[in-house]
């Protein structure tokens, strides 16, 4: 009340701002000023390095990217969402959300305010190093007197919102605190092991927004403050009376500030600066080349350690294998351990989980597969046959297949004939025209050895395939198998072809009219396939079938977080106990409203549960099946 | 005064254990949950090696059962140990208060239908090694007769994928037998067996196997992947012929599966009552596994039979009359001194 007083009376121009220290300098700011010169020549040189590491086309691809205007828009829009605010995180889990935004938006506001307030104040401070633009703004409290008779309006303004930032941070400090103790209060079951870096930069972090509270509280009266450093002056003086105390505090400030930026490239902290470069990276459109280097490693360093994907990792059935979690993962990588990478890339489930749910969106899959590519390569398999039998395929389809639809089952189907009886059965009863690709033999889609990391045997059946598709001249190539979906979808070139799952095809089918189903009362859960719903984004086409034609109940984890079956194709090394949990720990998340059946659509997925519910399970086509209302009663 | 023994099951064990127990003057109390007695040897036609009619050994058995209380269709809802006895309420309302136990609940047959991928239960001609003998034992011949069949060993054993890594010891000898009992009742049909290894290691076996190949029986070292339905209704069975390294298509008429041993769901529900230990494999932890096979680790509790692992029908015997050996002799270490 007092400020906004005096700074109607007095004059608005900012002219009581003097500079306590001639040379504006004083030797606290010394590790201050250490530690972020380490830490930008560090960012240089890892900048340049990963640079360096991409390949001439992906280089061109980023900088073509940054001049288009439509992903700088995107490139700064994903910046302010997910780096300072976050909201992947509070979409899923507020109070963490919260935490995290107050921590990064508010100190990155901080320092923007701070340096406007130094810009309209003492803008000779920004001009140059020689006048200390490096730390000035960062101690712009300690360096000034303000004529309390002086003070603005525009100057109280900056006071009660640099006051007001600091108790925005302060309060996700306080949060992240309590975080450490009792993680289970901010939605995170798990959390990870800090590593001695993390511990430096986690305790110093914690410990920079109290110190600066407290040397602002001991300069507020010489530098003017807020409605909490001026209060916090008037009883520090009351208890230590000689002001002159407050300079050891500005030292251990500026000591944890500099002791934070050194210990920084070793921690986690890391993920803060590599973030906005993973973001420019990603809307580039630049793809996991090399498992460590360039785009990989702008991956590694982006990954916060959060722990989300503790949570996430269908690994977490069992508390022995949270080791193979993608942090854990990443942790290794970065410190080049190829035995723990090589493991656990190869033990990964590939579901998707922890890149779905990553705030940061670290595609650790992709890099665990080029890691598995190069593993490899002394297989030698002779894939000759291929074209042979892909062209007498081609010429057996080619007649009779144009224009139609081309069912295609995979091997998994034909391992689940149950699926294609009813699939046969459905596309009859809704009078489709099709032709079976693969009825009595077929080529693997491709899809397993691009999970192994067989990526040159997968081009092989991928380029047989493709010619029996488009020699067949069909129109819609009609799936049953989401791990052929996806691959389908990916890597294949198929102009002018639809590629479809029946899940979507049966939504259409009903949609238009042309297969008549009935409801019955029987409740029943969806089980997402990996590979359907995180793999393709389908979620909402087979629950509309399944609303139709019973009561659709919800998993206690469904959608993107839905549990993987266990039975994953992705695995190269899991052993069956282990992949058995994981199917326990799968069914009892869709058991979560006791439904009388499960469905499911995707072939694997639906053995795998199928061993473990107690319910009876079924697969989308199979229950469809039940449910066609006969057309030709006469 | 007689003392109680109960004994669950009544099957081979259960049957051949209680008669002795009764011979010996104990006052024996059997509980079968269905409403034969015999088990699985009730529903089978003859055995292997020698093809005897399986009825003529569960007659013999039925015959020396006089003594023994044997209640049908009765589970044992609950039993707990007291001091030293066991007090078990069946089904049927009668409590009984036993000094000793015998659990003889044997197995379960693997449910085919989880290896979708052999189509049991999809397609019409996909059967098991209990079907097929239970057509035996009705004495049903398919008209037309079937011009091809085909048995496949090992389903749902030595399989760790449908979660049973353990062989179930008596399949590939069942497997000949039917075999050859099936090329006696069509001559013209082509028989097959495809199976992983012959694990043919009791007396006689051998012979049997060497009379199958000379019967024609042709036998396909390698497992069979998958099984469509070809247009006319027939089946294609795909398997690859390890022996010439080479994938293998046959179109067949009948394709038998030969069910592994899974342990008995009535036996682990009274093993779960008192707590019982079971070993990976599902079935029931005996004491030791080499000198006290028939000790479980609970006082006046024993087994007998396939409820401790897949066994042969000598082997279950035996096993039940050492079991009434062993109960003997518990009896009377514990109850008169």
């Amino acid at each position: 009340m007092i400020h906004l007083l005096s700074a109607t009376v007095h004059q608005i121009t900012p002219e009581g701002i003097i500079d306590r220290y001639p040379n504006s300098y004083n030797h606290f700011v010394l590790p201050f000023v250490i530690g972020i010169t380490f830490i930008l020549i560090y960012l240089f040189i890892g900048l340049i390095r990963i640079l360096y590491h991409l390949s001439g086309e992906d280089r061109i691809k980023l900088l073509k990217s940054l001049f288009n205007p439509k992903t700088a828009w995107k490139n700064i829009k994903d910046i302010f969402c997910d780096c300072l605010l976050h909201t992947k995180i509070w979409k899923r889990k507020p109070l963490l959300g919260y935490m995290h935004s107050a921590i990064a938006f508010g100190w990155f506001l901080l320092i923007v305010v701070g340096h406007i307030e130094v810009w309209l104040f003492a803008p000779r401070h920004l001009s140059g190093l020689t006048e200390g633009s490096l730390y000035y703004p960062i101690f712009y409290r300690f360096f000034i007197w303000i004529n309390p008779a002086h003070e603005t309006l525009r100057g109280s303004v900056f006071f009660f919102i640099m006051d007001f930032l600091l108790l925005y941070v302060l309060s996700g400090i306080g949060l992240a605190m309590f975080k450490r103790v009792r993680s289970i209060a901010l939605g995170m079951r798990h959390t990870t092991k800090p590593s001695l870096a993390d511990r430096i930069a986690l305790y110093c972090l914690w410990l920079i927004f109290p110190l600066r509270l407290l040397a602002e509280g001991f300069t507020a009266d010489l530098s003017g403050g807020g409605f909490l450093t001026r209060p916090l002056n008037w009883v520090f003086r009351a208890f230590f009376g000689n002001e002159l105390n407050f300079l050891p505090t500005w030292w251990a400030y500026s000591i944890c500030l500099g002791l934070f930026f050194i210990a920084m490239p070793f921690s986690r902290y890391m993920h803060i600066l590599t973030e906005p470069l993973l973001i420019l990276f990603r809307n580039a459109g630049l793809k996991v080349r090399h498992p460590r280097k360039g785009f990989a490693e702008a991956e590694i360093y982006a990954c916060s350690s959060c722990g989300l994907c503790l949570d996430a990792c269908p690994m977490n059935a069992q508390k022995k294998n949270l080791k193979y979690s993608s942090v854990y993962f990443i942790r290794f990588l970065r410190r080049h351990n190829k035995k723990k990478t090589k493991e656990i890339a190869e033990k990964c489930l590939m579901c998707g989980k922890c890149y779905a749910l990553c705030p940061v969106g670290v595609n650790s899959p992709a890099i665990r597969r080029a890691i598995r590519e190069t593993q490899n390569n002394s297989i030698n398999c002779n894939y000759s046959y291929l074209d042979t039998y892909a062209g007498k395929a081609a010429e057996v389809l080619s007649d009779k297949t144009r224009g139609k639809i081309l069912y295609f089952a995979g091997c998994m189907s034909h391992l689940t004939p149950k699926i294609i009886k009813s699939m046969e059965t459905i596309l009859q009863a809704s009078g489709q025209e099709y032709e079976f690709m693969d009825r009595n033999e077929g080529i693997c889609c491709g899809r397993p050895l691009m999970l192994a990391g067989r990526t040159d045997a997968a081009r092989k059946t991928i380029e047989a395939n493709t010619k029996i598709i488009k020699d067949s001249g069909c129109t819609i190539l009609l799936l049953s198998c989401p791990i052929c979906l996806k691959i389908f979808k990916e890597e294949y070139s198929l102009k002018g072809i639809e590629v479809i799952h029946y899940t979507q095809f049966i939504d259409r089918l009903i949609k238009e009219g042309k297969l008549k189903v009935s409801k019955s009362s029987s409740a029943i859960v969806y089980h997402d396939p990996c590979e359907l719903g995180r793999g393709c984004g389908i979620y909402e086409e087979p629950r509309n079938v399944l609303r139709a034609v019973a009561e659709l109940k919800k998993a206690s984890k469904e959608k993107d977080e839905s549990i993987c079956c266990g039975y994953s194709l992705g695995t190269l090394t899991l052993d069956e106990k282990d992949k058995a949990k994981i199917a326990e720990s799968s069914v009892s998340s869709l058991m979560a409203e006791d439904p009388e059946e499960i469905v499911t659509a995707c072939p694997m997925c639906y053995r795998a549960i199928r061993s473990k519910a107690e319910v009876p399970v079924k697969d989308f086509a199979e229950i469809v099946c039940e449910r066609i209302e006969n057309n030709d009663k006469n | 005064m007689k003392n109680n023994i109960l004994v669950i099951g009544g099957g081979p064990a259960g049957l051949e254990a209680s008669s002795i127990l009764s011979r010996m003057g104990y006052n024996v109390i059997l509980a079968e949950k269905e409403k034969l007695l015999g088990g699985h040897l009730a529903k089978w036609d003859r055995l292997f090696p020698d093809q005897v009619p399986a009825k003529e050994v569960l007659n013999d058995m039925l015959g020396r059962m006089d003594g023994v209380k044997c209640f049908t269709e009765t589970k044992v809802n609950s039993i707990n140990l007291l001091e030293n006895s066991y007090n078990a309420m069946l089904s049927n309302g009668i409590t009984v208060l036993a000094d000793a136990v015998l659990l003889a609940s044997g197995f379960d047959l693997f449910k085919a239908e989880k290896k979708e991928e052999y189509g049991y239960g999809i397609y019409e001609g996909v059967l098991t090694n209990a079907d097929l003998e239970k057509a035996f034992q009705e004495g049903k011949k398919s008209s037309p007769a079937p011009r091809a069949i085909g048995f496949v060993h090992c389903v749902g054993s030595r399989d760790e994928k449908a979660g049973n890594p353990a062989c179930s010891k008596v399949c590939c000898a069942t497997a000949v037998k039917q075999a050859i009992e099936t090329k006696e009742l069509y001559p013209e049909a082509d028989v097959y067996c495809f199976y992983m290894d012959l694990r043919m290691f009791g007396r006689h076996y051998e012979d049997l196997y060497l009379r199958a190949q000379k019967s024609g029986i042709r036998f396909i070292r390698g497992r069979v992947s998958e099984v469509a339905e070809t247009a006319e209704g027939r089946l294609l069975v795909k398997a690859e012929d390890t022996l010439s390294s080479k994938p293998l298509k046959v179109t067949l008429d009948r394709l038998v599966l030969m069910a592994g041993m899974r342990p008995s769901k009535t036996g682990h529900d009274v093993g779960r009552q008192l707590n019982l230990s079971i070993e990976d494999d599902g079935f029931f932890s005996a004491k030791d596994g080499l000198q006290n096979l028939q000790k479980s680790k609970l006082p006046g509790f024993f087994y007998a039979g396939a409820c401790t692992g897949p066994k042969t029908l000598p082997d279950t015997l035996h096993e039940a009359r050492s079991a009434a050996m062993e109960i003997d002799r518990y009896i009377k270490e514990n109850f008169r001194k």
